[in-house]
């Protein structure tokens, strides 16, 4: 029993790097253009689709299909954000917070039944990194789930470091504390506003791959990833890279020791779905602006 | 102009009574589905269009008066009209404890909030499939024992008429003020003398009232209740009734949800590109014509045709009159988001 929980607490780490990848690409996206992005879910999984023919039909192995997907979701976002999104800025629209929730949610809508035309409604699995698993006394973890976790903390890291070491996370950041003072100072918010789009959608279509072989893909992978980021992005905090990461790995293995623990195996698995949700709805009613979050990034 | 109007009127009425001898049982059914699609979305734009809480769990609570009503009927006996005004009651109820735990939330948290509650929802019925029989559905008896539908459609008819009727009494009331006062800025309108905790609560008892009685009526046609009446895509499909229509006009959405019902049906060899066409279209319209097709076609009607025609009938574009020709004192005084106030 005590191996058993161990190994789920383990695959609730696993899991609570995705979680919080795919959260930090939302709370980049937040902080900078301001938008509860409801669609992030869907790019995720595109991303896992792109990884997937990029293996089938392009050859490509697959550690670096993960690359592959993450260009595309990359670009994918870029020409969301270009084609729908640029009325968030213009100072004319009336009610913009109720726009960025239509569209997105519209954009969502579209994407996931694109997908159900383009890829079908079954699942499908791409091979895969590296097949066997590791085996540590009574502890065994298949190597996709280890892979999944190193290029999770990887893509993590290089967010961070991306962030806070470099002129253009630097000015992301500018743009996210006040887009008026950072145009004074010469940056031009339209590009970083299409640099955030985009990183965010390459971390959620990045975590796509990295769970493609762990579970399957399916057009409707997106909705609980979704809702699980929204919880996490809640929980840490709007807008703060860090206090997602903590938050994923929280809910990550709180949500494996759910389902290990729950007295009914029948339902565990149903109801763990429900388990993030419940988190999110009880962290809206008791503290809205998260645990880790930063005063400017807070909702108007 | 005004003889040409009654005669229109008259001729609509005509139609619209007499669609069930016009058509054969599939576009009958249809019909009683996009009745049902006018009311539920109707209710929606109530909602959101006029008091601007975006809820996206509003076919949670069409599927929580289905499955009360539903419930009701096949563990306790109880008559079919009991049954649908006990899934009204339900959702009046559950609806203001939506409403009363999200006063502090505004946009998009309230959207989350509430399509978190939608799902919570589905999958708990998904999961006691001993209660409510799960995936595989929960057959319900249909209130009327006849193999047409017309019973069915002139029901929806008066249903949907009265539902427009107290929706449409509302907006045009105090109350309506209330609420897009709500909707455009809270403080402002608290500040006012609009008591927003009590209308914001009101406007989401009073929708989702509706959206229970458009379950119930749709539970008892269909005869068959699934979890998928309360998914995000069912709810995706309102919205995007509601905002191509134009949500901030209950008419304009009424319209809109009749007119795509049909027009997707007419579309049916391509079934499954349903929800990607409408996706599509909800957001080409919030792109380009933010109050809804049928607006920006008004306006165009309105260019093309000689203004001396319309000067008879300037009361009727009052309810689809929403261009918004200046940006409001808000954003034109206020172009920053204010810093540092959390979401209370």
């Amino acid at each position: 029993m005590t191996d058993y929980l161990l190994i789920q607490a383990l695959n609730g780490v696993v899991i609570g790097i995705i979680y919080a990848v795919i959260a930090a690409g939302l709370t980049v996206i937040f902080s900078i253009l301001k938008v509860v992005n409801f669609a992030h879910g869907e790019v995720f999984m595109m991303g896992g689709y792109f990884a997937y023919f990029a293996i089938s039909l392009a050859g490509v192995p697959p550690l670096p299909a993960i690359l592959v997907a993450m260009a595309i979701s990359f670009i994918m976002s870029i020409a969301i954000e270009r084609t729908l999104l640029t009325p968030l800025y213009s100072p004319t629209i009336e009610r913009k917070g109720d726009y960025g929730i239509l569209i997105t949610f519209g954009i969502s809508i579209f994407l996931r039944n694109l997908a159900l035309i383009i890829y079908g409604p079954y699942p499908l699995r791409p091979p895969s990194f590296w097949s066997g698993a590791l085996v540590i006394g009574g502890l065994i973890m298949t190597w996709d789930r280890v892979f999944a976790g190193a290029a999770g903390i990887l893509m993590l890291v290089g967010l961070v470091l991306f962030m806070n070491r470099t002129a253009w996370g630097e000015a992301l950041n500018a743009v996210s504390q006040s887009r008026e003072s950072a145009a004074i100072v010469g940056i031009d918010d339209q590009r970083f506003y299409m640099l955030a789009f985009g990183l965010g959608g390459a971390l959620a279509g990045g975590a796509g791959a990295l769970v493609g072989p762990i579970y399957s893909l399916s057009p409707s992978m997106g909705l609980l990833p979704d809702t699980q980021a929204f919880a996490i992005v809640i929980l840490g905090g709007m807008g703060s890279v860090g206090g997602s990461i903590i938050a994923g790995l929280m809910i990550g293995v709180a949500e494996s020791m759910f389902v290990a623990l729950f007295p009914d195996p029948s339902r565990s698995l149903t109801y763990a779905q429900a388990f993030s949700l419940l988190v999110l709805m009880v962290v809206l009613l008791i503290r809205p602006t998260g645990f880790f979050g930063r005063v400017h990034t807070a909702m108007e | 102009m005004r003889a040409l109007l009654a005669v229109g009127a008259a001729v609509l009425a005509a139609l619209v009574l007499g669609f069930p001898y016009l058509v054969n049982a599939y576009w009958l059914s249809v019909g009683v589905l996009a009745i049902f699609y006018a009311i539920v979305a109707a209710s929606w734009a109530l909602l959101a269009g006029y008091a601007g809480q975006f809820s996206f769990g509003h076919m949670a609570f069409v599927s929580l008066g289905a499955y009360t009503s539903g419930l009701l009927v096949v563990s306790f006996g109880v008559p079919i009209p009991l049954g649908i005004a006990a899934g009204i009651v339900m959702c009046a109820l559950v609806g203001s404890g939506i409403g009363f735990v999200c006063l502090r939330m505004r946009g998009p948290y309230l959207a989350l909030f509430t399509v978190a509650f939608s799902e919570v929802l589905r999958i708990v019925i998904v999961s006691e499939n001993e209660v409510t029989g799960g995936s595989g559905g929960l057959e319900v008896p249909p209130m009327f024992h006849i193999k047409s539908d017309m019973p069915y459609y002139y029901l929806g008819l008066v249903l949907l008429g009265a539902s427009l009727a107290i929706m449409l009494a509302l907006v045009h009331s105090r109350w309506g003020l209330f609420f897009r006062a709500i909707r455009e800025n809270e403080e402002a309108a608290a500040a006012s003398g609009v008591k927003v905790v009590r209308f914001r609560i009101i406007a989401f008892a009073i929708s989702s009232s509706f959206a229970g009685l458009a379950g119930g009526f749709f539970g008892h046609y269909i005869a068959i209740l699934t979890p998928d009446i309360g998914s995000v895509d069912q709810m995706g499909l309102v919205v995007a009734m509601a905002v191509i229509g134009g949500a901030e006009s209950i008419v304009a959405v009424t319209i809109g949800a009749l007119g795509l019902e049909f027009l997707v049906e007419a579309l049916r060899s391509y079934g499954q590109w349903r929800l990607v066409l409408f996706g599509a279209l909800l957001l080409l319209t919030m792109r380009f014509a933010r109050n809804g097709l049928l607006a920006l076609g008004w306006e165009y009607a309105k260019a093309i045709l000689p203004l001396s025609l319309w000067e008879g009938v300037g009361g009727r574009g009052r309810g689809l009159n929403m261009t918004n020709p200046s940006p409001s004192p808000r954003s034109a005084s206020q172009p920053e988001p204010t810093r540092g106030g959390g979401v209370s």
